[in-house]
Formats: structure tokens, C-alpha cells, sequence
């Protein structure tokens, strides 16, 4: 019998018995309560199971306010559900770790680091000695194009440049997931085009379990596998849409394809469906 | 160089010079014998620096200054910090800063004397008292703000909480807590004076109060310019170690650099 490394922030399970390749995130029956002020509480996420397969590239796609970045945060370990459990490689998940890497938003990035900073902290926080680190953060900081921005500060980039070393600082840690929530959504549309792009072709070199939020139907449709779209009030799954387009993808070969085009046809109904029953249920 | 940057250099020393003029001017006019005029008083300060005993009284005032000051800034970071990051630690210390707060840290003297004597242990005391309650404000809000992703992003790459709070919100907070610092520093050299005004032993405070109890109104005038010039430094000191501590959170006129 071998023995499982544990992990930081992560369980392992009592062996099942069989040895099939497990999925690579597991979501079962979560739910997510909030308190409101007026001690009115608000259900989040209701009852979602999802599986995610190693090497996927997974969407979640909603209104605001669906919950998609709370069933992202859960997955992180930043967030505990208030009923039901997920799962990382079948080990139950307790709290943020290495194996799951978040890029936000708001980018996160660390004011008083420079790029190579911000890029190495991982590494280094990984017990990586300094020359390994620096020269595996510098490969990674040329791989996301900003070579020769290493010793720029984050208050010195533009947002698109900011997100570009997020994913830099993520990546180099070696996570086996990303989870990404909506990574582009403060970005403007050339920026944003740009970096689906890039963040494809990188994507395409090792195949990371993906988990990305958006509520842009057209980039869900480019860049995933799946497409988990979800309704609001409660947070529930509406349906999984698979994308069956050919890779490597680029976006503008894509816009006129009239697969691509159907899907994001199809997803845009399924979202005109779910705000019509939140009108009139 | 520029002559916008020469009229930013000079307008300091202007200002300093034109102060002066209007006292000289004022007391000119006023004719008293308690207020010396400005050149009589700048006259008196070589006597005070050249006498070896003033001088060790101000370096004795400065030492228990820094003392203080230290002291409270080891204190009050790490104390306003966790009250930053944690909602149980706020509530438990806020309410009895608040009652701390407004109380003239100088009008505790009396009674800490009384409990530790005259010498530096009181007045460092009164000192850490004064401007604590400033750092600790502002490490608060510093660590207040810090963004929840970033700390988010330090869990995930295997940041334990301690480390997350020495190595993120710290950092992180440094802006805020330095200017905390800053307004101490100004706050430690008000209390320190006080102190000695009350307790009086040594230090700068005492010579100044000394000469007026004597009637030698060049002298006080003397120590008010230089205690003056030592706040002046001092912040000038500060305000340089700031400056370059948190050069990645200054706002910059740069334009940043940008492509997609």
C-alpha cells in the first residue's frame, strides 16, 4: 500500500478501495448561506454538484450574483460551505493550498515586490533556493511577455501587464489547478482579447485543470471544454453545455465559425432563459 | 537645475527667515524684558550648545525620546495590526483606547512619578504613553485595508497565518503605519518636553524652565528655537527612511508604462 503525501490544507480520505483515476475536482452537494444585515439570510449556492476532469478547462458562467465566484472561492479552500463538500483529487478540501492556484480579479499582486518578486514568492515560500527560483520566475515572466519589466514595480503596469504577472505568480508555483475568477473583467476588450489568447497558448503547453468565472458568455464559448451555465437566487446549475471546437483555438479564426457562433447562440438563450424565469417564475 | 525646483529648495529657509523678521520685529515694538528679540535669543544658542552640561541634558532628553518611541512603535504595530485583522481583538482593545485617548498623557505624570520615581523610567513611560495611541491607530487602519485576495493569494501558496501577518499584512500596511510613526515622533518630542517640565531633573524641558524661573529670556527663547530645530530634523529624518521604505507605494508622476 502506498502512501499518500498529505498536502497543505487538504485531507486524505479513507481509501475506497479502487484504483481508477479519480476526477480532479469533485463538488458535492454544496450549498452557501450568507448572513444579511436584518438577519435575513441568502442562499447562495443550492445543492451544486459538479465534477471536474483532470485537464479540463471548465467555465462557470452566470448573472452576478449567482454565486459563481463562491463556488470558486470553495474550491480555493477560502471559503467553507455552509452544507455539502468538495473535493481535490479525491481529498477533502480544509483550506487554501499550493495544488490549487487563484488569479483574481483584482489582480492581488504584492505592492512592495517587483515582478520578479511577485513571481518568485511562491517558489521561495516552496523552501526553492533563490538562484532556482529566480531563474524558473524569469522563463515564467518571459513566457507571459513581459521580459524586461523584472524589475517593475505593480504601481509602474497597466491592469493588462498586472493580471500578466498574477498569472505569472501563480503558475510558478506549479498548482495543479487554476482557478481563475473572472481574471479579465477589469480589463479593456484589446486587452482582454489579447490575454484569452495568451492564457490559451499557454494552457495548451501543460493542460492545467482549469476552473474559470466569467459572465461573458463569448470568452467562456473560446476558451473551455464545459461551460457550467448557472441561474441566481438561488445559486443553482441551470445546464452543463461541452464546447466541441477544435484546439489550439484562436479567436479571431473562431468568430466567424458557425459552431462557435451556435454555442454562443445557444448560451446566450439559456441566460435570456434563466433572467425570464427570475421575472416571471 | 529648474528654477521651480530652486523655489521649492529656498521656500523652506524663506519661510524660517521671514518668521524671524516678524520677531524681531515684534518685539522691538513690544519692548519687554520676557521677549527678547530674535537675534538676542539666536544669540544665546552657542552658550547652550557649547556647555557640555546643556548638551548632555539634551542628549539625555533625546535618548529617552527614542527610547520611548521605540518601545511604543514595538508595541502598537504588532497590537493595531491584529486589531486590524481581527474583529474580537478590536472590540476588546477599542473601548479602552478610547477612554486612554483623550486623557493628557502628560497630567499621568504626577501620579507615575509617585509610582516610579523622577528619573527616566517615568518619563520614557509618559513618552511610550503619548504616542502609542497614534501608531497604534493608524497600524489598524493599515491593516484594515488590506485587500483579502492578497491574503488569499499568500494561503494558497502556503503562507501559515503568523506568516501571512509578518509577511503580508505588514508590508502591506507599512505605508499607513509609518505615517502613524511620523505623527508619534512629533507627539514623543511634545511629551518629552512636558515630562521634564514636570520632572525636573534634567533634559532639555529643564533647561528651558530652569532659565525662566531664572528670568534668562534668552535662554527659553534659545531652547524653544532649538527644540524647534530638532523637530525639524527629526521629521526631516524620518520623513527621508519613510520616503524610501515605501518607494513602491508612493504615487508616482510617471506615467506608468503600458501595453495589453
Amino acid at each position: 500500500m502506498s502512501v499518500v503525501p498529505l498536502r497543505p490544507g487538504v485531507q486524505t480520505e479513507p481509501s475506497s478501495g479502487h484504483a481508477q483515476p479519480v476526477a480532479m475536482i469533485e463538488i458535492d452537494h454544496v450549498s452557501q448561506m450568507f448572513e444579511t444585515s436584518g438577519r435575513r439570510s441568502h442562499l447562495a449556492l443550492s445543492d451544486i454538484s459538479l465534477t471536474i476532469e483532470d485537464g479540463a478547462f471548465v467555465s462557470i458562467l452566470g448573472p452576478s450574483g449567482c454565486g459563481k465566484s463562491t463556488l470558486l472561492y470553495i474550491v480555493g479552500g477560502f471559503v467553507t460551505p455552509t452544507a455539502g463538500r468538495a473535493k481535490v483529487k479525491g481529498r477533502a478540501i480544509t483550506g487554501p493550498g499550493p495544488d490549487r492556484g487563484p488569479v483574481f480579479q483584482e489582480f492581488a499582486l504584492f505592492p512592495w515586490k517587483n515582478v520578479l518578486g511577485n513571481v518568485m514568492y511562491g517558489l521561495r515560500q516552496q523552501g526553492v533556493k533563490r538562484g532556482e527560483a529566480e531563474a524558473q520566475s524569469r522563463r515564467l515572466i518571459e513566457m507571459v511577455g513581459l521580459k524586461g519589466y523584472e524589475s517593475f514595480y505593480p504601481k509602474e503596469l497597466s491592469g493588462g501587464m498586472k493580471q500578466r504577472v498574477a498569472i505569472a505568480r501563480t503558475l510558478a508555483y506549479h498548482p495543479e489547478v487554476l482557478l481563475m475568477d473572472e481574471p479579465f473583467g477589469a480589463l479593456d476588450a484589446h486587452t482582454r482579447t489579447r490575454l484569452q489568447n495568451d492564457l490559451l497558448n499557454i494552457w495548451e503547453r501543460d493542460r492545467k485543470t482549469v476552473l474559470f468565472v466569467t459572465h461573458s458568455v463569448d470568452e467562456a464559448v473560446f476558451l473551455s471544454d464545459k461551460v457550467v451555465v448557472m441561474t441566481r437566487s438561488p445559486g443553482r446549475i441551470k445546464q452543463i453545455v461541452d464546447i466541441d471546437l477544435p484546439r489550439p483555438r484562436r479567436r479571431a479564426d473562431l468568430l466567424l465559425d458557425p459552431h462557435y457562433q451556435k454555442y454562443v447562440v445557444d448560451i446566450e438563450k439559456l441566460i435570456d432563459d434563466v433572467l425570464e424565469d427570475e421575472l416571471h417564475p | 537645475m529648474s528654477a521651480s525646483l530652486i523655489g521649492r529648495r529656498l521656500s523652506p529657509l524663506l519661510a524660517c527667515i521671514g518668521l524671524l523678521c516678524i520677531w524681531q520685529a515684534a518685539a522691538l515694538v513690544l519692548k519687554t524684558d520676557s521677549f527678547p528679540t530674535a537675534l538676542e535669543a539666536i544669540r544665546a544658542i552657542p552658550s547652550i550648545l557649547g556647555d557640555h552640561e546643556a548638551l548632555l541634558n539634551i542628549l539625555d532628553s533625546l535618548r529617552r525620546m527614542v527610547i520611548g518611541l521605540v518601545l511604543a512603535a514595538l508595541v502598537s504595530i504588532p497590537l493595531g495590526l491584529m486589531m486590524g485583522r481581527s474583529r474580537a481583538i478590536a472590540s476588546f482593545f477599542n473601548p479602552l483606547l478610547m477612554v486612554v485617548y483623550p486623557v493628557p498623557k502628560a497630567a499621568l505624570m504626577p501620579v507615575i512619578m509617585l509610582w516610579l520615581g523622577v528619573g527616566d523610567v517615568s518619563k520614557t513611560l509618559v513618552i511610550f504613553l503619548g504616542v502609542s495611541i497614534p501608531i497604534i491607530y493608524h497600524s489598524f487602519q493599515g491593516a484594515k485595508a488590506v485587500e483579502e485576495k492578497m491574503l488569499w493569494s499568500g494561503a494558497a501558496m502556503g503562507l501559515s497565518a503568523p506568516q501571512r501577518m509578518f509577511r503580508i499584512v505588514l508590508p502591506a500596511a507599512l505605508p499607513e503605519i509609518l505615517t502613524g510613526c511620523r505623527t508619534g515622533l512629533v507627539l514623543a518630542l511634545i511629551t518629552m518636553v512636558t515630562s521634564e517640565m514636570i520632572a525636573r531633573q534634567n533634559g532639555a524641558g529643564n533647561i528651558l524652565f530652569n532659565a525662566l524661573d531664572m528670568a534668562q529670556y534668552e535662554t527659553v527663547f534659545a531652547m524653544i528655537i532649538i527644540i524647534g530645530a530638532m523637530g525639524i530634523v527629526l521629521d526631516a529624518a524620518f520623513e527621508k527612511l519613510r520616503a524610501r521604505l515605501v518607494r513602491w507605494s508612493e504615487p508616482d508622476v510617471d506615467i506608468p508604462v503600458s501595453f495589453s
